[in-house]
């Protein structure tokens, strides 16, 4: 106890503050489950919550033993063999990542429809009349190969950094002990990489069951768009909170379930010395095989889509006042970087907190700080808007004594879906300073103490410029995260207020795919740039 | 009396065994102790004690007359006025080595900083390098600069945590005798944490053993080589005699 009370100042007193708000929201959700539920909820529950358990785990289910399969098989080419085109394809293959899934859905679908390029294309030249049901993408089987294609990187990207820096003494020595590449394969590489494959295995699931976009734009009927038809369609917040923590159930079971797959095994560096592995050369059609897996692979994630969103932004140029689209652009990066910001201003703050104090709680809370991240947008936006409402209901004698007249003020503004934003983007930003913190250890703030300067200046001096590179990496990934989001964006937006993805989803949504490409494009362009940026060189990743 | 160490007791968190159990001893001004035991014996935890970087449970903490820490009083590490020397240097990578000398010296004046940043320079032979930056040194070298920025703002105390672990064979030879003459011409007092017997032999005036948490044996370095022989030659088994007499 005394430890404890000594070791309270400014620093553990805010981290403190921000824990418990970014907490908060969860909490009403949880406690919607005790409250009584209504008729509206009984129907539900009756009817609907069976199908949209069994559409969620088909999608997650498929998605992710597809996702495996891709990410692993190219983790593997990549780390172990030389072949043409290796270096490119090497960080190319993240750049699916860039191009998020409802963008992707919207124009895979403009791609195979009746007016498609390829329908187009075999009525014209081959004559063909086929049945255009053939190229129906707008299902089950659809939005599996969507999320797929595009969230793979996940795995690959876990898979290759594993397997490539901490992999090659085990490997030799199975290849010493006179295995062939299939045996070190089935009985060495997927054993020990394990780890990060459920690792980004489970990165996958978790974004599918947070997506609105592709599950809306197909007419998919599952957790997220149930939550928003609930809400807009029936008005009935209530059950729509009851929704929402029914699928926060949901992930919190998936998340017990990633820790039993996981095992005893919950770091996946057995060493500290990264001694890369040693490529084997390939040759002949074995090289030309794994060239085309590779150029496949990313045509479908990556160029494919491109060139037809491209091919649109031509056809419509201009057709978009360029004001009005500078607007969209001016609020996506204004959201976009001052969530960045609070988030890393934050995530120093508590990750600060939690090399300073012992104890098992004070490691737990910032544990629980990164389940935003697990929680998918739909979950927070509910769990933020009644909160907010709430905080309105209690300052509502305040407003009026400043002279407002309305009892809406916090709710129908901007903070609240910046709040959201951090709230679910904690995490990613936590991640990264986290990580930043351990590897430098505390030997340097003690250094620094010990020469006589205190908490908050060793803090400003010597932490802030040795995590330069940790600060810069977490506010990319958050800001290209907000730049794509779309559930927490559509339901929390004050009136009138657009971003890229909104109004890319929205003319998506009308029917105008093409209109969409322009927003698309810019936000799959600015995602790919900071996704080279870090991989190429923050992380100086040895080729 | 320079520094007096009271019944300390300390465990970490999250386990049931003390890392240090009722240690008492006083050191004098301008001695050099060492602190010898294997790892696990508690005595980096003596270091992190003095320096206020972990919080003892009981016991208390006297250094230069001012009690740092007893039941009522805990002195922040800033406020002690000790310098530490860590096992991996802790060398400010993004600063100069004359930057990292500077560090601590923020209360003097700009031309008192200058004068005093040579003199230690100049005290651990490295006039030259204050421009260079620490990955730009060699092992032996960052320590010497970790010892000047530890010396430079006079502390009353100086600690240094496995000053030759990072060093190759020859080069801890040459740093040992190196060291000494530092420490005895600065007159700092300084407790020093090692594993190996000829490290304290070779530097300390009074060499402290511990063992689990206890202070096994305390004395000067002539008074425990009879120790030893006596304690080889009456009980202990073989093995532990070798590994006592480092063969």
């Amino acid at each position: 106890m005394q430890r404890r009370l000594a070791n309270v100042n400014v620093w553990t007193v805010t981290a403190a503050i921000i824990m418990i708000l970014l907490f908060l929201p969860h909490l009403t959700i949880v406690t919607s489950i005790f409250s009584p539920s209504n008729e509206n909820w009984a129907h539900m529950k009756e009817y609907v919550l069976g199908s949209f358990i069994k559409t969620s785990l088909i999608l997650i289910g498929a998605t992710a033993i597809l996702t495996i399969l891709i990410g692993l098989s190219l983790a593997w080419l990549i780390a172990q063999y030389q072949f043409p085109l290796r270096r490119f394809l090497k960080w190319a293959l993240i750049l699916p990542l860039s191009i998020p899934p409802f963008i992707g859905a919207y124009t895979y679908h403009g791609i195979v429809n009746f007016t498609g390029v390829i329908q187009t294309t075999l009525r014209d030249r081959g004559g063909m009349d086929l049945n255009p049901a053939y190229f129906d993408i707008m299902n089950l089987p659809g939005a599996i190969f969507i999320y797929s294609i595009f969230l793979y990187p996940y795995v690959y990207t876990i898979t290759r950094i594993f397997l490539s820096q901490q992999s090659a003494s085990l490997i030799e020595s199975a290849r010493m002990l006179g295995k062939g590449p299939w045996h070190i394969f089935f009985q060495v590489v997927i054993p020990i990489s394990r780890v990060s494959i459920i690792g980004g295995a489970s990165l996958v699931v978790l974004e599918v069951l947070n997506d609105y976009g592709v599950v809306k734009y197909f007419g998919i009927q599952t957790f997220t768009t149930a939550i928003f038809q609930t809400w807009f369609g029936l008005g009935d917040i209530e059950s729509s909170i009851k929704l929402a923590a029914s699928l926060m159930g949901f992930v919190i079971l998936i998340l017990m379930i990633e820790k039993l797959l996981r095992g005893r095994r919950q770091y996946s560096y057995s060493t500290t010395k990264v001694r890369p592995l040693p490529l084997i050369q390939l040759k002949g059609w074995k090289a030309f095989i794994a060239t085309g897996y590779g150029l496949f692979i990313i045509s479908l994630g990556f160029f494919i889509p491109i060139a037809q969103l491209i091919d649109w932004m031509i056809l419509t140029f201009g057709t978009i006042p360029m004001g009005e689209f500078l607007t969209y652009v001016k609020n996506s990066v204004t959201v976009a970087g001052i969530t960045a910001t609070a988030i890393i201003v934050f995530a120093l703050i508590v990750g600060n907190f939690s090399r300073l104090v012992y104890g098992k709680i004070a490691k737990l809370l910032p544990k629980l700080t990164i389940l935003g991240y697990s929680i998918p947008g739909a979950v927070i936006a509910v769990a933020v808007v009644t909160a907010f409402i709430a905080l309105d209901r209690f300052l509502e004698p305040l407003y009026r004594m400043i002279g407002v007249d309305t009892t809406l003020v916090l709710s129908v503004s901007l903070m609240m879906l910046i709040s959201a934003y951090i709230i679910r983007f904690f995490a990613i930003g936590f991640n990264s300073i986290e990580s930043g913190y351990d590897k430098i250890g505390t030997d340097f703030r003690d250094a620094s103490r010990l020469l006589g300067v205190g908490l908050t200046k060793t803090f400003i001096k010597v932490d802030v410029p040795m995590l330069k590179g940790a600060i810069i990496s977490g506010f990319i990934l958050v800001f290209i995260d907000v730049l794509k989001e779309i559930p927490l964006t559509l339901i929390l937006r004050p009136f009138n207020f657009d971003t890229l993805s909104t109004k890319a989803f929205q003319y998506a949504s009308d029917e105008k795919i093409m209109e969409a490409s322009q927003a698309s494009l810019l936000i799959v362009c600015i995602s790919a740039l900071a996704i080279v940026v870090f991989y190429k060189f923050l992380e100086k990743e040895p080729d | 009396m320079f520094i007096s160490i009271q019944n300390v007791c300390f465990s970490y968190p999250n386990t049931d065994r003390a890392a240090l159990n009722q240690f008492s001893m006083t050191i004098e001004k301008g001695e050099v102790i060492s602190i010898l035991g294997r790892s696990g014996s508690g005595k980096s935890t003596i270091l992190r004690l003095l320096a206020g970087l972990e919080k003892p449970t009981e016991g208390s903490l006297t250094i230069q007359g001012e009690v740092v820490f007893d039941g009522k009083t805990f002195l922040q590490p800033e406020k002690r006025g000790i310098g530490m020397v860590f096992q991996d240097y802790a060398l400010f990578p993004h600063m100069t080595v004359g930057e990292n000398i500077l560090f601590g010296l923020f209360q003097l004046k700009k031309t008192e900083k200058k004068k005093r940043l040579q003199e230690v320079l100049e005290l651990v032979e490295l006039q030259d390098y204050e421009k260079r930056y620490p990955h730009q040194l060699s092992g032996g070298q960052q320590q010497r600069v970790a010892i000047a920025r530890a010396i430079a703002p006079n502390p009353h105390l100086i600690l240094l945590d496995e000053p030759f672990s990072n060093l190759d064979a020859e080069l801890q030879v040459k740093i040992r005798k190196d060291l000494r003459g530092i420490l005895k011409k600065a007159n700092i007092t300084s407790i020093f944490v090692t594993h190996d017997e000829n490290d304290a032999h070779a530097l300390a005036d009074r060499i402290v053993k511990l063992k689990e948490g206890y202070i096994e044996v305390i004395g000067r370095p002539c008074d425990l080589l009879g120790i030893h022989r006596q304690q080889a030659q009456q009980s202990l088994p073989v093995q532990e005699e070798r590994e006592l007499v480092g063969v």
